[in-house]
C-alpha cells in the first residue's frame, strides 16, 4: 500500500485538504466551503481529497491540521498554527517570497520570510474582524451582494469613497447610510475593498514592507482586494494558482518533513529545541538532508545556488 | 500561620497571599497588631516602613471589573492604575495605616490623586525620587527624599527609627531577595522545573507578605526543591519582558507555557526587577539606600528613570543571552507610557540582532486569552524553526560540509 500525507486547513469559513504522494507531489487537492462550526466541512473537504487520490485514510501515514479548528480534527497527528503552514505553503508555490499576506475568515496575518523560506516575523489583526473576510461577508450581505460576484462588481468603482469604521458592525452601518445616500453598489463595494486594503497596509507596517510579496487565502482570489491591495502598498502582488490551499499544502508538506524524519528520530511529539537531536530537521523548507540515504553525508539548507 | 511544608503547600500560602493581598495583610495586622503601609510598586524602600514596625504592602492590581472608579480616571490609563483608583473607591483600601506614593509616571500620578481624595482620612504621603540617575546630584537628591520618607514615618508612629533598627530591617529584606534570587537560578539552570505562574507567585507574595515568614516559606522551599530530582524541561526557551507595575495574568503565563515555552527567565517588576539588587547594611542606611536605588537602574534599567549608564535593550540582549533564550515575549499593559517610549528602541536592537520577539499587549479586561494562543503559537514555532536552522547551520560550518 502506497504511503501519502495530508495536511488540511481547517478554516472559519472554508476547510481545505491536500494529499502529497512521498515525493511531495500533489495528488489531490479540496475546498469545502463549510468552516469550523462543526468539523462537517473538514471532513467533506478531507472525504473529498481523499477520492480524487484514489486512495483510503489508512494510507495516510502522517497528517497535519493548521486553522481556526485545526484542534478539533481527531485525523490530525499534530497541528502547527496558520502561519507556519501558510508560510510553507506560499514558499512551495513561490520560492523567492520574502512576504505572505494572507486574508483569512476570521484573521488576516502578514508573514515575513527569511533568506532560509522561514518566518522571520509575523503580525496579525488583534481583535476584531477588520481587515479580514468575514468583514467583506458581512460588507457583502450589507450591499445584497452575493460574495463572488463583489469583486468584479467592486473593480468597477471609479469614486474615492472612504468607509472609515474599523469594526464591521460599524462599518456595515456606514455602508447602509452610503447606500441610502444614494450612493451605487459597484461605488460602496470600491470603497469595502478600499477599507480591507487600509487595514493591510497597517499590518504589513507592522512587520516591514518586504519584496517579492505573496498574497494566499480565498480573499486572493478577489480580484478588487487584490488591485486594492496592489495599489495601498504601491507594489505587484504574487497570487499563486490556488492560493486558498496554501495553508493545506504547507500542513501537508510539514507532515512529509515529518514522515521522512519519523524514521531517524520517533520521537516527533518532543518540543525541544535540541540542535544535535533534531539536527535532522533543519526546518528550511528547501532542506536537501530529508532526501539524503541512510549512509550519504547529510547536507542541510537550501541546495547551494 | 501554620503552612503545609510540601512544595504544593507553600506555593498555596504563597497564592493566598498573592492573589487576595488585602485580605492577608488585614488578617496579619488583626494577629499582630501591625500597621499596614500601602505604597505604588517600583521604587519604594519597604526597609524604611518595616523598621518603623509597620509591614509594608506593594498595593496590587486586583481581578475586579472596574466599576465605580471608571468615571474617576480615563479609561486609557493602564490596568494598575484604573484598579487600584477602583479598589480605592471602593473603599477597599480603608484598613490602611498610610499609603506612600511616588511618581514614577503621568498614570500614576493620576491615580494618586484620586486615591488621596478618595481617603481622606488616611495618611498619605507622596515623595518625587529624582527620575535622572547618573548626575552628579542624584545620590543626595535620592537620600533626600528617602530622609523625607522616613520622617513621614516617624511621624506616624511618633517615635525616631533608629539605624540599627533599619539596619536589621535591610539585612531581612536582602535575604529574602537573596533566597528568591536563588529560587531564579535553579529554574535557570534548570535544577528545578518551576513554571512561570509559581516564580510570579513567590515574588509577588514576598510583596505583600511580612518578610521573615516569607523567608522561612522559601528557605523550605528551596530546601525542598534540592532534595527533588530534577526532571530536564523541554522546550522553547522564552524570556519574558516588560509589565512594571501589575503582575502578568497568571493565564497568560500558564498559555505561554501550555504551547511549548518554558519561561527562564524575566525583567519583570513581579520577577527580577524586584529583587534585583541589595542594600548595603553597614554605614548609613539612608546613604544605602539611594546607593541601592540607583544601582538598582543599573542591574535591570527601568524606563520610568533616565540613566546616561543604562540602555535597557542592550540590558535585554545580554540577559537572554546569558539565561540561554530562544526568544524573547515582551508583555506590555495598554497604554504604559514608558513602556510604549522604549519598545521601539526593544524592536530595532532586536531586529539588528536578529533575535525573535512577541509583543503582546495586555489589558485589565482581558479575560478571552485565545487570540494571543495563535500568536505564542505561532511564535514559539516561528522560534523553534530557526533555532534548529540556525543550529544545523552552525554545524555544517563547524564540520566544514557546505
Ligand atoms: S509605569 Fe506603566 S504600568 Fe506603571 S503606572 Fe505607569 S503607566 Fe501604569
Amino acid at each position: 500500500m502506497k504511503p501519502y500525507v495530508m495536511g488540511i486547513d481547517f478554516g472559519s469559513t472554508t476547510s481545505k485538504t491536500v494529499i502529497l504522494d512521498m515525493d511531495g507531489g500533489t495528488v489531490a487537492s479540496a475546498v469545502s466551503h463549510k468552516g469550523s462550526v462543526s468539523d462537517e466541512g473538514a471532513k467533506a473537504s478531507i472525504a473529498e481529497a481523499l477520492a480524487i487520490a484514489g486512495i483510503t485514510q489508512k494510507q495516510v501515514i502522517r497528517a497535519i491540521s493548521t486553522g481556526y479548528g485545526r484542534r478539533m480534527l481527531e485525523v490530525s497527528d499534530k497541528s502547527y498554527t496558520e502561519i507556519t503552514c501558510h508560510a510553507r505553503g506560499a514558499i512551495a508555490m513561490v520560492p523567492e517570497a520574502r512576504m505572505v499576506i494572507d486574508i483569512g475568515g476570521q484573521d488576516s496575518k502578514v508573514i515575513a520570510i527569511d533568506a532560509l523560506g522561514l518566518v522571520s516575523q509575523f503580525a496579525m489583526n488583534d481583535r476584531c474582524a477588520a481587515g479580514t473576510g468575514k468583514f467583506l461577508e458581512a460588507l457583502a450581505r450589507a450591499v445584497g451582494v452575493p460574495l463572488e460576484d463583489m469583486g468584479p462588481m467592486a473593480l468597477r468603482a471609479v469614486e474615492d469613497i472612504t468607509i472609515s469604521s474599523m469594526c464591521a458592525t460599524f462599518a456595515e452601518t456606514e455602508v447602509v447610510a452610503l447606500l441610502a445616500e444614494g450612493k451605487s453598489k459597484t461605488e460602496v463595494l470600491g470603497a469595502v475593498h478600499a477599507a480591507i486594503a487600509a487595514r493591510l497596509v497597517g499590518l504589513v507596517s507592522r512587520v516591514g514592507k518586504r519584496e517579492p510579496l505573496v498574497m494566499t487565502g480565498g480573499v486572493a482570489q478577489n480580484p478588487a482586494a487584490v488591485h486594492h491591495l496592489e495599489k495601498a502598498l504601491g507594489l505587484k502582488l504574487i497570487i499563486p494558482q490556488r492560493p486558498q490551499i496554501a495553508g493545506a499544502l504547507g500542513a501537508a508538506l510539514i507532515a512529509l518533513d515529518e514522515a521522512r524524519e519519523h524514521a531517524a528520530d520517533a520521537a516527533d511529539e518532543d518540543d525541544k529545541v535540541d540542535a544535535s537531536l533534531d539536527a535532522a530537521r533543519c526546518g528550511t523548507p528547501t532542506c536537501t538532508a530529508p532526501q539524503a540515504r541512510v549512509t550519504e553525508q547529510v547536507i542541510h539548507g537550501p541546495r547551494p545556488h | 500561620m501554620s503552612v503545609d511544608s510540601s512544595v504544593q503547600g507553600i506555593f498555596a500560602a504563597f497564592e493566598a497571599a498573592a492573589e487576595n493581598p488585602l485580605a492577608s495583610s488585614r488578617a496579619w495586622k488583626a494577629a499582630n497588631g501591625t500597621p499596614v503601609v500601602g505604597s505604588f510598586p517600583m521604587h519604594f524602600p519597604g526597609e524604611l516602613a518595616h523598621a518603623a514596625g509597620c509591614l509594608p504592602v506593594i498595593l496590587q492590581e486586583n481581578h475586579e471589573p472596574i466599576t465605580v472608579g471608571h468615571g474617576m480616571i480615563y479609561p486609557f490609563y493602564c490596568g494598575y492604575t484604573r484598579s487600584v483608583v477602583d479598589q480605592a473607591c471602593k473603599g477597599d483600601f480603608d484598613f490602611l495605616d498610610a499609603i506612600m506614593f511616588g511618581d514614577h509616571c503621568v498614570q500614576v500620578l493620576g491615580a494618586a490623586d484620586v486615591v488621596r481624595a478618595k481617603l481622606p482620612n488616611t495618611r498619605v504621603h507622596f515623595y518625587q525620587l529624582i527620575s535622572s540617575m547618573s548626575d552628579p546630584w542624584s545620590h543626595s537628591r535620592a537620600r533626600e527624599t528617602f530622609a523625607g520618607l522616613k520622617e513621614g514615618l516617624e511621624e506616624m508612629i511618633g517615635r525616631t527609627i533608629d539605624n540599627d533598627a533599619i539596619r536589621a530591617s535591610i539585612r531581612l529584606f536582602n535575604r529574602n531577595r537573596q533566597l528568591l534570587r536563588k529560587l531564579y537560578d535553579m529554574r535557570r539552570s534548570g535544577t528545578s522545573p518551576l513554571t512561570a505562574r509559581q516564580m510570579q507567585l513567590a515574588v509577588k507574595s514576598s510583596m505583600v507578605m511580612d518578610k521573615a515568614a516569607h523567608s522561612a516559606l522559601l528557605e523550605r522551599l528551596i530546601e525542598r526543591l534540592e532534595a527533588t530530582a530534577a526532571t530536564r524541561q523541554r522546550g522553547v526557551r522564552v524570556y519574558l519582558s516588560g509589565h512594571f507595575c501589575q503582575a502578568p495574568k497568571l493565564g497568560i503565563l500558564d498559555l505561554i507555557e501550555s504551547c511549548g515555552g518554558i519561561v527562564v527567565d524575566d525583567d519583570l517588576y513581579h520577577g527580577q526587577r524586584y529583587i534585583s539588587t541589595d542594600v548595603d547594611d553597614a554605614g548609613d542606611p539612608l546613604d544605602a539606600l539611594a546607593k541601592w536605588y540607583l544601582e538598582r537602574n543599573l542591574k535591570v534599567p527601568c524606563p520610568t528613570r533616565v540613566d546616561q549608564n543604562a540602555d535597557w535593550e542592550t540590558y535585554l540582549l545580554g540577559a537572554m543571552a546569558k539565561s540561554k533564550a530562544d526568544g524573547m515575549i515582551v508583555l506590555m499593559a495598554k497604554f504604559c507610557e514608558p513602556h510604549m517610549y522604549y519598545y521601539p528602541e526593544i524592536k530595532e536592537a532586536f531586529e539588528a540582532k536578529d533575535v525573535p520577539h512577541l509583543l503582546i499587549e495586555t489589558e485589565h479586561e482581558t479575560t478571552a486569552l485565545e487570540g494571543i494562543r495563535t500568536r505564542v503559537e505561532a511564535f514559539l514555532e516561528m522560534v523553534k524553526r530557526q533555532t534548529i536552522a540556525k543550529a544545523a547551520a552552525a554545524a555544517r560550518l563547524e564540520t566544514g560540509v557546505v
